[in-house]
């Protein structure tokens, strides 16, 4: 491996495969679609490979990350998208992530020094390690993970997950000073730093800028967290309010109904629909019983009694502002007064830049960069996270710390940015109606949570991890966008309309010219038509798709004429849902004599050529197994019946028994499959065992 | 289209059972279409005569397939010299115009039908082809509203219904519909029932000249009058 970071650009599993809506979305830009592809599959641990291509911290995304993959997974279209930040949270515990050892050797010479140990500063080091380089962390606090460690309440992050991750950053050979402010750049680079990152976070909050916001009783949501997070118990009384509707907001709020206070009070100056919190955030807080005032926002605060009296207003909401959000104005003569023990202030976070920085900054006190090389207006100085876009996401952060790690590399190498291009071509377009239409509808299985009453007395981790069994179920439901068919000849095409004809969800269609097209953003990649097609001009765009049964059958045809065990029958399973990991690997384990399993995905993309080729190996019976009305896809079974009746005529002229090839539908309890497939067997010996009596009495 | 099907197995290996390489031979238009000869079906005779070969243990044979566009020009068959000088006979799933083409292209090489070519038709549905022109030379299709009897009724009358019909189905097969009844319904639904009342003299299809041929080309001399 010449360079890691050029080698991490090349890989292309994708073949002719569009970059479906999530992985655009991903601020990663991680291959979603095949992760959440394996773990339907039941492959865990190469699931869990795919995470971690592209993502340096997958435990810690697996917890926070805001999944604007799954907002724009076209499975919403249908009924609800796809659960994939609560898949790879399962991938990441049941593949052993936190079995992973990282080593990482020292290439380069030049020291990088990275400022703030937040999701942005560990993954520009993680990176930089990867690329060979010295680096060391500067962190202020006693402790690593910035935000993840201060800002992040342990109930959504439990500590030892950031912890793992910090010790693997130590293994890899980062240096680490924590404890240690950075008071001047000059001085780093006079230490011997070739480069600096600047992550130094939005720890700083916003002021509401009412009088009274001096007053003892009033905290700020960043300084409070901070508190809570490092382990201190501030003392809040009975009754609080926490003023703001984010993220930060909820997580106050949240870490108050933990601390014990008897009513925690949301004030917010829009309504639900506004709020920038994350839905999933609102709806747990709610049932933790915090409550929720909206229209409302502080005018004027005072202390008096050991109490702090509140001066209220009520909002309407006006014309939409730039970001879109309506504007809340005022209500005249709205005012009413509440009285509180403690308030929080949570109305927002800017970065806090030392001046002796020397850095440019913008607007709301972030840090200036050059966007895509995230370079500042001093040499050698890239910043990122936080202090640069304010208050945003952990796997931006995350995004962002690898930008700067590819970057700083390219500005030590003397080399002009190796800038991702857009090669690849993105899937785009709503899914039709009459598609739609045709698309199973399978409810969404929502991993569980820890009860809302179990959840107020401590900080555990609220959300569990789903079983095997939900998690493929869940995955299944992926409609493995941008992956479908293609007519790859376009000369071999005779038109003769089979794929239109039976394609289950009427994708495609004859254009003016009296050409077949298959729209890519409706085809649902079952693999009938390719199967169909008399011209064979059809092929699924995803290379492994094409080549899977043919290796597998191969793989599978030689480990047996190597175990020259009898009599030899081959099995096509379908390897997805609990049937990759069910009744098939019980098969698989027992290792029945002379049973050979050929996993296939889905049953439908079995071709007649695949069962034949079998019995010219010298199979002596072939079964099939799919999941029947179970399959995610529709009219599998029929298809797979079709080819099925078309072999069995073809055997009975050969003179072979057509009850040699058998279909059995998995969909039946375990036990039902096991006692047919032993029928089945038995069958198969007799019938050997006939042939070759027939043999000898001809010889 | 032309429509075919494809000859039972044992037929097909009890004709190339004298050759030992034998190229299976797809045409890529009408017998893809019709799901008799493209390329898949060859690919899948292939297997299935591998199949039987191994199974038999009287192996013998080397099979090698390919498919061109049409095989009822003889431009598309050029490319196919070398693969022909390679082998002892083509098994040719074309219909029976592309058997003789090759015939014809390749005139030292024995060339086998695997298909048996069956009618002109259409696909109805999915996996199912109807006849629907039998190639008499003399269409009547403007007298019987765009159904042809000819093909459609199993007597082939052109003056119908005869007293088979019977719920509007065929005396000789009750699921057929009678092409007559059809016929009558479409002219009613067109207003021109009149048609109806019309005697069509019977037509002798014996006189038919075998084998047909339409020259398009003008019989002309250039150089003289038009340059």
């Amino acid at each position: 491996m010449d360079n890691y970071q050029a080698s991490r650009m090349r890989k292309a599993s994708h073949g002719r495969g569009l970059i479906p809506p999530c992985q655009v979305a991903c601020p990663l830009h991680m291959e979603i679609g095949e992760y959440v592809d394996l773990v339907a599959q039941g492959k865990v641990m190469e699931a869990l490979q795919v995470i971690r291509d592209d993502n340096p911290f997958p435990s810690i995304c697996a917890y926070v990350c805001t999944h604007p993959c799954e907002d724009a997974c076209r499975r919403s279209q249908v009924d609800k998208s796809i659960a994939i930040r609560a898949l790879k949270r399962f991938a990441v515990e049941f593949g052993g992530d936190r079995m992973i050892q990282l080593e990482a050797e020292t290439t380069q010479s030049e020291k990088v020094a990275v400022v703030g140990s937040g999701p942005a500063g560990l993954a520009c080091a993680y990176y930089l390690r990867k690329l060979g380089y010295p680096v060391t962390i500067f962190e202020a606090y006693s402790e690593l993970g910035g935000m993840l460690r201060v800002g992040i309440p342990q109930y959504r992050l439990p500590r030892e997950v950031v912890d793992t991750e910090v010790q693997r950053l130590i293994h890899m050979g980062v240096e680490i000073k924590a404890n240690t402010r950075v008071i001047s750049l000059d001085l780093l680079f006079d230490m011997g730093y070739k480069a600096v990152f600047i992550t130094v976070g939005a720890h700083q909050s916003l002021r509401m800028g009412i009088e009274g916001e001096e007053s003892p009783g009033v905290i700020d949501g960043a300084t409070f967290l901070r508190e809570v997070n490092l382990g201190l118990k501030p003392s809040l009384g009975e009754k609080v309010a926490v003023v703001g509707g984010g993220n930060v907001a909820m997580d106050a709020a949240r870490a108050v109904v933990r601390l014990g206070a008897s009513k925690v009070s949301i004030l917010y100056r829009r309504s639900r629909a506004e709020m920038p919190a994350g839905p999933d955030e609102i709806e747990q807080a709610l049932e933790e019983g915090v409550e929720t005032m909206f229209l409302v926002a502080p005018t004027k605060m005072k202390r008096g009694n050991g109490r702090l009296s509140v001066t209220c207003v009520r909002m309407e909401l006006g014309e939409p502002d730039a970001g879109g959000r309506r504007r809340p104005v005022p209500i005249e003569d709205s005012e009413f007064n509440m009285e509180f023990d403690t308030l929080i202030t949570a109305i927002g976070q800017a970065p806090q830049i030392s001046e002796d920085f020397r850095l440019r900054l913008g607007r709301g006190s972030t840090i200036q960069v050059d966007p895509v090389t995230l370079t500042t207006n001093r040499t050698g100085v890239f910043a990122g996270g936080d202090a640069v876009t304010g208050p945003a996401t952990v796997t931006q952060a995350l995004a962002s710390g690898r930008q700067a790690a590819f970057r700083i590399d390219d500005y030590l190498r003397h080399r002009y940015p190796l800038v991702d291009k857009e090669a690849e071509e993105t899937l785009s377009g709503e899914l039709l109606p009459k598609t739609i239409e045709m698309i199973r509808k399978i409810e969404r299985l929502e991993p569980p949570l820890l009860p809302p009453k179990a959840r107020a007395k401590e900080f555990k981790s609220v959300e569990l991890i789903y079983n095997w069994e939900a998690a493929v179920n869940e995955a299944r439901r992926c409609l493995r966008c941008g992956m479908g068919a293609e007519i790859l000849f376009q000369d071999k095409c005779a038109t003769c309309l089979t794929c239109l004809r039976v394609c289950p969800y009427h994708v495609p269609y004859l254009d003016e010219g009296g050409t077949i097209q298959i729209p890519a953003d409706q085809c649902q990649a079952c693999g009938i038509c390719v199967a169909e097609c008399p011209a064979k001009a059809i092929v699924l765009r995803k290379p492994y798709d094409r080549r899977h049964i043919d290796e597998e059958l191969e793989h599978a045809l030689k480990s047996a004429a190597e175990s020259k065990s009898k009599p030899l029958i081959i099995g096509f399973c379908c390897q997805y849902g609990l049937f990759g990991t069910g009744a098939l690997a019980s098969l698989w384990r027992e290792g029945k004599a002379g049973i050979w399993i050929v996993p296939v995905l889905c049953v439908a993309k079995l071709e007649g050529g695949h069962i034949l080729r079998a019995f010219e190996m010298g199979a002596e019976g072939v079964f099939i197994a799919g999941c029947g009305e179970q399959c995610s896809r529709e009219n599998t079974a029929f298809w797979v019946l079709q080819r099925v009746e078309r072999i069995r005529r073809a055997l009975s002229q050969i003179g072979l028994e057509p009850e040699r090839l058998q279909t059995f539908n998995l969909r039946a309890t375990e036990g039902d499959t096991a006692e047919a497939l032993d029928n089945f067997t038995e069958r198969i010996g007799e019938l050997c065992l006939a042939s070759i009596i027939k043999q000898e009495v001809k010889s | 289209m032309i429509v075919a099907e494809q000859k039972p197995l044992e037929e097909i290996r009890r004709i190339i059972a004298p050759y030992e390489r034998v190229l299976l031979l797809g045409c890529g238009t009408c017998m893809t279409v019709c799901g008799a000869g493209g390329e898949r079906e060859v690919s899948f005779l292939n297997s299935a005569l591998r199949v039987a070969q191994a199974k038999s243990s009287d192996g013998i044979h080397s099979f090698s397939e390919y498919t061109v566009k049409r095989q009822c020009d003889f431009e598309f068959l050029d490319s196919l010299a070398d693969k022909v000088n390679e082998v002892d006979a083509i098994l040719s799933l074309g219909c029976g115009i592309g058997v003789q083409v090759i015939a014809e292209r390749f005139p030292d090489t024995p060339v086998l039908p695997g298909v048996n070519t069956s009618f002109m038709g259409m696909a109805k549905e999915w996996g199912v082809w109807d006849e629907r022109c039998a190639a008499c030379g003399d269409c009547r299709l403007a007298e019987t509203a765009g159904i042809c009897p000819i093909t459609r009724c199993t007597k082939g009358i052109l003056n119908g219904p005869c007293a088979g019909t019977k719920n509007g189905k065929c005396e000789a097969n009750k699921d057929m519909d009678c092409a007559w009844i059809l016929i009558y319904k479409r002219l009613e639904r067109l207003q021109q029932l009149e048609k109806m009342r019309r005697y069509y003299p019977p037509r002798n299809f014996r006189v038919i000249p075998r084998p047909r041929r339409i020259v398009m080309k003008a019989d002309v001399e250039p150089g003289e009058d038009n340059g």
